[in-house]
């Protein structure tokens, strides 16, 4: 069972910037027909290499999304308890009585005080329960201040947290790390087993910052900032993206994390800080212009200006926009065909 | 303190031009030749039986409740078809447009539509499917119904019926018109913020979804206020509370929420359009607006809403299950008690429609909790209709089947709502087809209801039952459609599929999004079945007469009258001895207790003025949209003006003598042959706009 | 019982149908009525809750806050102007009870008047305002602030026009049944119209005076 929520890993992790996707013609061909095979697989449980296929809600690999897998399971266990005997008592009823074969027809039979007792009962325990539940799951992974994470931190002292300030554009996901001065847009890299804490915001709509095997869904919205923290707890490539929709492009607004060492986190921050891109607010106003990102193109910047956190969040509260122009709304046809043969060229 | 905007305007057109008609659009070209061959051959077919002046007499200014609800029922209809349009487009777009290296068709990167065209199609089936469908079909039955079942002889306001019914058909063809003029909203049905503030959505789009939804939902409240103070005022003698038929009751509790949360609903889109014309700051990032605000202002609408169009879907399921059990409703008392509590505790569960907002935990925990105690009620309503079945002697007529199916729906929905409601595993599956999956449950229930209530009712209307071959083939295949569209969207949910895509950038989820459009296969086929349905049905109707008692074992108050009930519907007020009045009088032998002495009825007269207002509200609408400020300003004087024109008329009811409905009523029983006109519900010879025969 | 219309088909037994079953016309309507002003009610609350959401100092975005804006003392006169105009209409009222039909006319035109006097005034705040520079574009405070005062304003033009259209209702038709529930509704969207005006008051001008 377990095996089966696990098999066809996350993508490995790939060399560089840029080319995310494997490349080559996809077509109709053999991968495409064995996909196609795959409910298939589902069923006997073993499922072709080639698959990246994975439940990924299933497979946590963090530990706020394991929390949440947790309760999802008790959650989804107490409620089957009594959704499953419902359902069967139906079936036999309408079995049993249809056409009247069940006999004890009794045409006035409208009442029972017993009867309606349990029918309030059973609910309102389950709810209950539940409500137990629910309750104690939502302080343990509260956004701000996630009881698991102080947990899992206090246990290894000896593990700095990573600061990271996330700010969505239309349509890219900008990721500032303040104590290493670096910047990389579409591209989030954390070391494994250290807390990563996020302050999140956005430069124009609201999105929603989503890894979903490492943690769950945070509104990130304009003129505000909200909290957010993770713990990966094994290496690997997991998908993030945003999952609130906000405009054109918003289909490819995805990013990929990549949980690794934290000795070869180290070795990265170096290799980026070597770079040459400077990222003032300047050029930030440059990269939040509307681009609708079909290449899944990568940057780096090895420097950050300080405080560019901030003072976007301030800018978009004195009433700073990057309005969507008219072409990329109405008629985005031509945009969308320049930016296809752009990606082909690439 | 007009908003400048982008692009040119003109004082005549506003911003209307002729390349706002999209006419390089191949999808939208053939749509619109589709529609224009449909209404040649309407007009046609109008012209070739000389239906004109029955149309505009008998119907288009008709304040009958029973036509007005017929009404509402084919807007419901027609918007339902389209709504499966838009649902065959999304489901066939996201099929063909997964991993980066799918091809692009008509100039679209992946699939054949750009991102911008996906996302109104979204928007418009959302927004078409509750409020231009499911809303107009119950509301159109609570219309026909609840006189009906409480034995009055129209609504409390017969007028004012009517003006709800143009201004949700003005809503209607507001949609309609955005597809050949200029563009829809992209934002979603609920509306996304900042997106729809003018920086992001600089087009038309968001002033059409606007405007028509502030349209229904005008016509949506004045329709809740006429629905209430009917079961309030007009309930026949003898209709104590304890006696009101549990569909009534459904409609009470589902219309106490349509006048408390619509009127909200209104502020929130005025708000907008105060940002988006006058440049004001509500719902904006900067300058001290808050687009929270927007969120919670429209869920505490939205969730309610859901919870009125599911309350006379369960209104009709506690009608339905009882007559094919051929028993009385187990536990009316918890029922009723559970319909009012759906409807006090909707009120206090918006916030689970963004609990990744990242509020308090303690706010989160709140509302996390009473959205769970939703389930309460529910549950109960579930249980009693499981012991209604209970000792009873079941059939599998349609309307039975439609009803215990969506019973299933509810279980699916219900678990699937409650582990939403859960906001940890919502920090998960928000805004994932995990969600979709579940309220196309909740929503698919309340298809089943309609389509269940429909053939139910429907030979109380029109005096014929409907053919139920071809109707079960529909229900077989329609829950076949349901099954392979929506089990593989929740396992898409587990795998962190995300809504709204209009590109699929992950592979692995390819075979599951084909099979779903092997799903929408199976609906095409079984909507053939539904027209195969209705067209048998008519052709074969003379066979399938029914008497007052459509199915020998009904059990409320409306089916002691006639089918199709007369104009009046009741030849004389009846007097109310129980709870299911139809089977105390069956049980007693007084099927055929028929009135001795006659009375003389008063009704209201036809008047054209509804329609107008409702073509002013189209007009007014259509000009904002456009920013045609002479056409708007017209269209405002035009309104006021038929509202005192029509606060000075007189003569607007007239009186049928008790002669006349004592030899319509012998004529019903000697079945003497009828004019045709007489068939069709309410068919009368009232003068239109005053001046009483 | 009571006549034959009532009885069945046999005479004897219990009673299916009730002839002339009247219903009350006018408390339908009032009904009615009652449940469109907690509709509208529910709009003045949707729009006090955005007010309450956007009345902070930060929503003020720089421009001017709730103490410069919402002045006690004018909001005072304005009420002074109203209340008398509900007063002038509960005259008409007595009126319409005595079956005074010059005295009805009388004591519209007069809440009319009055109301007019109560426009003029708020027409004279809002310009004053804007030529200060505080426009509901403004501000997200000043857009909350201004929404409610139009909103307000947009009730008592309703009831301006209503009461012309009454005044001429009452000339052509007298004091039939239809003016008479007419009147009576004018009556409590008047009265509605100036108990949403006492919430304002409190919750914007006299809170305004305060922060
Ligand atoms: C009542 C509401 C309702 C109904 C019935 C449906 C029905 C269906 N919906 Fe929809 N749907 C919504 C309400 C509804 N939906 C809403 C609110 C959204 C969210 C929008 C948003 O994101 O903003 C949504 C979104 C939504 C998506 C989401 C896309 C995404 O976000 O990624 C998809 C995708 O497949 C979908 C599919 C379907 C399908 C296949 C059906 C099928 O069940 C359709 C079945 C077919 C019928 C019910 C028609 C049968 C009847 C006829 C053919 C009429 C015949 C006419 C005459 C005889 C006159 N819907
Ligand atoms: C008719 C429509 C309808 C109905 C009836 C419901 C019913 C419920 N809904 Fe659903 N919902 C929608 C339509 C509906 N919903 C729509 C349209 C959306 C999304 C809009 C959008 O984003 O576009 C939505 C979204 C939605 C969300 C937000 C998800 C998100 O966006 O992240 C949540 C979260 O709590 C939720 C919960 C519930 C719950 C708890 C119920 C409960 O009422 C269910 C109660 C029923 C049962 C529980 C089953 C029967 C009971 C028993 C057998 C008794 C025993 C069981 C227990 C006590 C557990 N719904
Ligand atoms: Cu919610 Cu900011
Ligand atoms: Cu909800």
């Amino acid at each position: 069972m377990r095996g089966f929520l696990r098999w066809g890993r996350a993508r490995a992790v790939d060399s560089g910037a840029g080319g995310r996707w494997p490349r080559g013609p996809a077509g109709i061909g053999a991968r495409r027909i064995l996909r196609w095979l795959w409910p298939g697989t589902l069923l006997t449980g073993c499922a072709p290499a080639t698959t990246r296929a994975t439940f990924w809600m299933l497979d946590p690999k963090g530990v706020i999304a394991a929390t949440q897998t947790h309760y999802l399971a008790l959650d989804v266990l107490v409620m089957l308890f009594i959704i499953v005997p419902t359902g069967a008592l139906i079936i036999g009823i309408m079995r049993r009585y249809r056409g009247g074969r069940g006999g004890a027809y009794d045409a006035h039979w409208d009442h029972s005080n017993a009867i309606e007792a349990v029918v309030w009962g059973i609910p309102i325990i389950t709810v209950g329960i539940l409500s137990y539940y629910s309750v104690k799951a939502i302080y343990a992974v509260d956004p701000n201040r996630p009881a698991v994470i102080s947990r899992a931190a206090a246990a290894h002292p000896g593990r700095p947290p990573l600061d990271v300030d996330v700010i969505s554009t239309d349509w890219q996901w900008v990721f500032l790390y303040p104590q290493q001065h670096i910047a990389t847009v579409d591209r989030l890299v954390v070391p494994v087993g250290t807390p990563v804490r996020f302050r999140l915001t956005s430069a124009t709509v609201v999105n929603d910052f989503y890894i979903p095997q490492l943690v769950g869904m945070i509104d990130v919205m304009p003129g505000m900032r909200v909290r957010q923290a993770l713990i990966a707890s094994r290496p690997g490539t997991y998908e993030g993206f945003s999952a609130n929709y906000a405009g054109a492009g918003f289909s490819w607004m995805d990013f990929e994390t990549r949980a690794v060492g934290r000795g070869v986190f180290r070795a990265w921050v170096k290799k980026v800080q070597g770079g040459s891109r400077r990222l003032t607010y300047a050029q930030f106003e440059r990269v939040a212009r509307p681009t609708i990102d079909v290449s899944a193109h990568v940057s780096y910047y090895a420097w950050v200006e300080p405080g560019l956190f901030r003072h976007v969040v301030t800018e978009v509260r004195d009433g700073k926009t990057y309005p969507t122009p008219m072409a990329m709304t109405e008629n985005m046809t031509a945009y969308l065909q320049s930016r296809a043969a752009q990606a082909s060229a690439h | 303190m007009l908003v400048h905007i982008d692009g040119p305007w003109s004082p005549l057109l506003g911003r209307l031009a002729l390349t706002e008609i999209p006419y390089k659009n191949p999808i939208l070209v053939g749509t619109f030749l589709f529609a224009v061959v449909l209404a040649v051959v309407l007009v046609g077919l109008t012209t070739y039986f000389g239906f004109w002046r029955t149309l505009w007499r008998d119907w288009l200014t008709s304040v009958d409740h029973k036509k007005i609800g017929i009404m509402y029922i084919l807007i419901g209809l027609v918007m339902l078809f389209r709504g499966f349009i838009d649902a065959v487009m999304m489901r066939t777009q996201q099929a063909m447009a997964v991993g980066p290296h799918s091809a692009g068709y008509l100039d679209a990167v992946h699939g054949y539509l750009t991102p911008y065209h996906f996302d109104q199609i979204y928007t418009a089936h959302g927004t078409i499917m509750i409020l231009f469908a499911a809303t107009p079909l119950l509301v159109g039955i609570m219309n026909i119904l609840v006189p009906l079942q409480i034995g009055a002889r129209d609504m409390a306001y017969p007028y004012l019926n009517a003006v709800s019914l143009w201004l949700t058909a003005a809503g209607a063809a507001l949609v309609m018109a955005s597809l050949f003029i200029g563009d829809f909203a992209h934002a979603g049905w609920f509306g996304i913020v900042p997106v729809m503030e003018l920086p992001y959505s600089p087009g038309v789009g968001v002033d059409y979804w606007m405007w028509a939804f502030q349209l229904s939902s005008i016509g949506t409240t004045l329709g809740g206020i006429n629905l209430l103070a009917t079961i309030v005022k007009m309930r026949a003698p003898g209709m104590t509370w304890g006696r009101l038929p549990i569909f009534t009751w459904a409609s009470l509790s589902a219309n106490l929420i349509s006048l408390t949360t619509f009127p909200v609903v209104t502020v929130a889109l005025a708000l907008l359009a105060l940002d988006r014309y006058l440049g004001t700051h509500f719902y904006t990032a900067g300058l001290g607006g808050n687009l929270m605000l927007y969120n919670d202002l429209f869920w505490i609408w939205g969730h309610p809403e859901v919870y009125f169009v599911i309350l006379p879907a369960f209104g009709m399921i506690s009608e339905i299950i009882p007559t094919f059990a051929e028993k009385p409703l187990f536990g009316y008392m918890g029922m009723v008690v559970a319909s009012l509590g759906i409807a006090g505790v909707s009120w206090g569960v918006w916030l689970h429609h963004f609990f990744t907002m990242a509020a308090a935990p303690a706010v989160n925990a709140f509302f996390s909790i009473t959205t769970m105690a939703v389930g309460i009620p529910t549950g109960v309503k579930v249980f009693n209709w499981a012991f209604t079945m209970f000792r009873g002697r079941l059939r599998f007529d349609l309307p039975m089947m439609w009803a215990s199916a969506a019973l299933f729906f509810l279980l699916v929905g219900g678990l699937t709502g409650m582990m939403n409601a859960f906001a940890t595993n919502d920090y998960m599956v928000h805004n994932s087809v995990f969600v979709v999956a579940h309220f196309h449950m909740m929503l698919l229930l309340i298809v089943y209801a309609i389509f269940g209530g429909v053939n139910y009712w429907f030979p109380k209307v029109f005096g014929f039952r409907l053919e139920q071959r071809f109707g079960r083939m529909f229900f077989w295949l329609f829950t076949a459609g349901t099954a392979v569209v929506f089990v593989p969207m929740f396992t898409l949910g587990f795998m962190g599929m995300t809504r709204r895509l209009d590109y699929v950038a992950f592979p692995q989820w390819q075979p599951l999004l084909d099979i779903e459009v092997v799903g929408i296969v199976i609906y095409v086929l079984s909507a053939a079945f539904l027209v195969a349905q209705l067209y048998v049905s008519l052709r074969d109707r003379a066979q399938n007469r029914v008497g007052a008692d459509a199915w020998g074992t009904s059990r409320s108050l409306e089916w002691i009258t006639h089918s199709p009930v007369p104009f009046y519907n009741f030849a004389v007020t009846p007097e109310v001895h129980a709870r299911d009045e139809r089977s105390w009088r069956h049980e007693r032998g007084l099927d055929d207790a028929a009135p001795v002495v006659y009375e003389d009825i008063h009704m209201p007269c036809k008047t054209a003025i509804p329609l107008g207002l409702g073509a002013l509200g189209f007009g007014l609408a259509f000009a904002l949209v456009w920013r045609i400020w002479w056409l708007a300003l017209l269209c405002s004087g035009a309104i006021v003006a038929l509202i005192v024109i029509r606060a000075f008329m007189t003569g607007t009811s007239y009186t049928i003598p008790a002669r006349d409905v004592e030899k319509m009523e012998h004529d019903r029983k000697r079945g003497a042959a009828k004019p045709a006109r007489a068939q069709v519900p309410g068919g009368s010879p009232a003068p239109v706009l005053g001046g009483g025969t | 019982m009571k006549g034959a219309a009532g009885e069945t088909a046999g005479g004897l037994g219990p009673v299916m149908w009730r002839p002339n079953h009247g219903y009350d016309d006018v408390s339908t309507k009032t009904l009615g009525f009652w449940l469109y002003m907690l509709s509208d009610a529910m709009m003045f609350t949707a729009l006090f809750a955005a007010y309450a959401v956007l009345g902070h100092a930060m929503n003020a975005a720089g421009g001017p806050l709730p103490g410069t804006v919402a002045h006690p003392t004018h909001a005072f006169t304005e009420t002074l102007w109203l209340f008398s105009s509900v007063l002038a209409y509960g005259g008409a009222m007595i009126a319409l009870k005595k079956g005074n039909r010059v005295g009805v006319m009388a004591g519209i035109a007069v809440a009319l008047l009055v109301a007019l006097g109560f426009l003029g005034s708020d027409l004279h705040e809002v310009t004053r305002l804007f030529a200060a520079g505080a426009t509901p574009e403004r501000s997200g405070y000043l857009s909350a602030f201004f929404a409610l005062v139009f909103y307000h304003g947009l009730h008592v033009i309703v009831g301006v026009a209503w009461m012309l259209v009454m005044l001429g209702q009452v000339a052509v038709f007298g004091l039939s049944e239809a003016v008479v529930y007419r009147l009576l509704n004018l009556r409590l969207f008047w009265h509605f119209q100036a108990v949403m005006w006492v919430f304002m008051f409190t919750f914007v001008y006299l809170r305004g005076a305060i922060i």
